[in-house]
């Protein structure tokens, strides 16, 4: 996985790329969490995500809640279809901001 | 691209998450070799590398270790079968569940994946020298 964070004003939008599972997922949060704290807009562009598996899901659901916590949001934009598809067999696509 | 499929192919992988990338390398170039939907070849590969997570994460807790886990996979008149052996804890399957799907939080959904997208999950004592013997099965129409 590799990343690039971009700013636009308040919001931070954090474009991921690769395959996210277990071994990639504390190295996802180092990134969006810092970010989340500091009460941003948080945009995860998931355009280039080609695989994500249940850990990675996890990292969604944990930023969501972490930003929902602070007041603050993330929203996933761009969503590669193979990654949609994991959102939805984890019925999560009413549950996180789909944008 | 086989249509009358025969596979019975087999490899070990060091048990650690670094692990898992070439497990779905592994499973990837199997299934190349079946002609069924790409989509459906993406659930089986997600459904085996839950899998190999959960010994990762919970047979051998995240530890580190040289141990290996082998995987199998078979194909033979369209019964698909993925074995998974490795010498870890030994499986305690009356708690293996997976979370409740309206529980909303992180972890816990590997296993409902692999339920998801399995006909059958069955946990074995393994033969020796493994310890535990997970068997993914699924009919396959191909």
């Amino acid at each position: 996985m590799s990343y690039k964070v971009t700013e636009e004003g308040e919001i931070s939008i954090v474009h991921l790329d690769g395959e996210i599972d277990m071994d990639v997922t504390e190295k996802a949060k180092e990134v969006i969490m810092p970010l989340i704290e500091a009460k941003k807009e948080v945009h995860l562009n998931l355009k280039e995500v080609q695989y994500m598996d249940s850990s990675g899901i996890s990292v969604l659901i944990e930023s969501h809640q972490k930003a929902t916590e602070l007041g603050t949001k993330v929203i996933l934009k761009d969503i590669s279809k193979s990654v949609l598809k994991v959102i939805m067999m984890a019925k999560l696509e009413q549950i996180l901001n789909l944008g | 691209m086989n249509n009358l499929a025969q596979i019975s192919e087999q490899r070990d992988f060091v048990v650690s998450s670094s692990s898992l990338k070439d497990v779905r390398s592994f499973s990837r170039e199997v299934f190349e070799k079946v002609n069924i939907e790409q989509d459906l070849k993406d659930e089986l590969v997600l459904a085996i590398a839950e899998a190999a997570q959960n010994i990762v994460k919970h047979a051998y807790q995240g530890e580190d270790t040289e141990d290996k886990m082998e995987i199998k996979i078979s194909l033979s008149n369209g019964n698909l079968e993925i074995g998974f052996f490795d010498k870890g804890r030994p499986v305690e399957k009356d708690k293996i569940r997976h979370r409740k799907i309206d529980d909303i939080k992180p972890g816990g959904l590997g296993t409902f994946f692999i339920q998801q997208i399995m006909d059958a999950v069955v946990f074995k004592e393994g033969e020796k020298p493994w310890i535990n013997h997970l068997i993914l099965s699924k009919k396959i129409d191909y």
